[in-house]
């Protein structure tokens, strides 16, 4: 790491860079869905009680899907940090 | 509500000496917490067929599939063999999933005789991808590669899940793509399912054939990234705090909660998929 030319300095600074910007605006998108799945199934459980089991396991799963998008950028964080 | 515990003076003692033991080794390892090398490397062997051709394998995938096809089958015969009116515990417990895979099934599909062939495929893709998903939440043995060669680590790491190898996923997923379309094809016949994808009108034949192609791509990357992901997250964090208590606790999130999600996602949206053909 110390003796580095310019050129793979600014490289390794560029990876380290990109890959924070894609994780940081990429986690913006599954948070809001997130709330917004979270606030909507506070509302139902609200509502009905009774129904919180089936309502708390549709929230998860749904979850589970929003997330995807920001595991998208996971994996770009991820191969600009270990593969490129 | 809430869950109360009961601990006899066994008990306490018990978990106190335990949890000193675990502080005393916690301590005493901490110093020799190797570094962390490898880190997102996977141990990739190349079989050479021709001199340009050559195969990449991973080794870990394929020993760590079979190993948990192996289990499977065991457990299957296990549970063909002992099959009572009362069921035991272990029967208890296979037929609750099954049966909550078989619900979910009859709900989404429209025809009857469907139900069943596409039962057996969810089934069979939850109950392999839930176990290979649980093996990533506890510790054993990994090998990756470093500067020097192959280095194994003991317990370092949790086992190689191969769902945490995209191949894997992306096999499942192309393989429900390609089944989805057999059942349409059996069930609409091949000039209507043929012509599904030039509606609504035949400028649309573009964004229909890549709506179909996009499909297994998010279906395999979302259960890739999460395993994956989850895996080197934990590795990382671990190593910070030198493998005490932190791991354990991230272990399980990943493992075990997420883990199991991630295979009921994976199952519910193959029979999502079909189901969307069929109609």
């Amino acid at each position: 790491m110390e003796n580095m030319d310019l050129a793979h300095a600014i490289v390794q600074a560029a990876k380290f860079l990109g890959a924070g910007i894609a994780m940081g605006f990429g986690a913006i998108g599954p948070a809001i869905g997130e709330g917004h799945i979270g606030a909507y199934a506070m509302d139902a459980i609200a509502r009905q009680p009774e129904m919180s089991g089936s309502i708390v396991t549709r929230m998860l799963l749904a979850m589970a899907v929003t997330e995807s998008t920001g595991l998208y950028s996971l994996l770009i964080a991820f191969i600009l940090l270990f593969i490129v | 509500m809430g869950i109360k515990l009961n601990l006899s003076r066994k008990d306490k003692i018990f978990f106190i000496v335990f949890l000193i033991i675990y502080i005393v080794v916690a301590v005493l390892n901490y110093k020799h917490v190797g570094k962390l090398e490898g880190v997102g490397q996977r141990w990739i062997i190349g079989i050479g067929i021709s001199e340009n051709i050559t195969l990449r394998l991973n080794p870990l995938t394929v020993i760590m599939s079979w190993a948990i096809m192996v289990f499977l089958m065991l457990s299957a015969v296990k549970f063909k063999k002992n099959l009572r009116i009362i069921p035991s515990r272990f029967q208890a417990f296979f037929e609750y999933i099954l049966s909550f895979i078989y619900e979910i099934v009859e709900d989404s599909i429209p025809r009857k005789e469907l139900v069943k062939p596409v039962f057996y495929i969810s089934a069979t893709l939850f109950l392999f991808i839930v176990i290979s998903n649980i093996l990533g939440g506890f510790p054993g043995i990994q090998v990756v590669p470093t500067d020097e060669g192959i280095k194994i680590s003991l317990f370092q790491d949790t086992w190689f899940s191969p769902t945490a190898d995209i191949n894997t996923n992306a096999t499942y997923a192309v393989m429900v793509l390609i089944l989805s379309h057999a059942f349409a094809i059996k069930v609409k016949g091949f000039w209507r399912w043929f012509k599904s994808f030039f509606e609504p009108n035949p400028l649309m034949f573009p964004m229909n054939v890549i709506g179909e192609l996009a499909k297994p791509i998010s279906h395999s990357l979302r259960l890739f990234g999460n395993i994956a992901g989850g895996g080197i997250l934990v590795l990382i964090l671990s190593y910070m705090t030198k493998y005490i208590f932190i791991p354990v606790i991230l272990w399980g999130f990943f493992g075990l909660f997420v883990g199991v999600i991630q295979a009921l996602v994976f199952s519910m949206l193959a029979i999502a998929y079909i189901s969307a053909q069929i109609e």
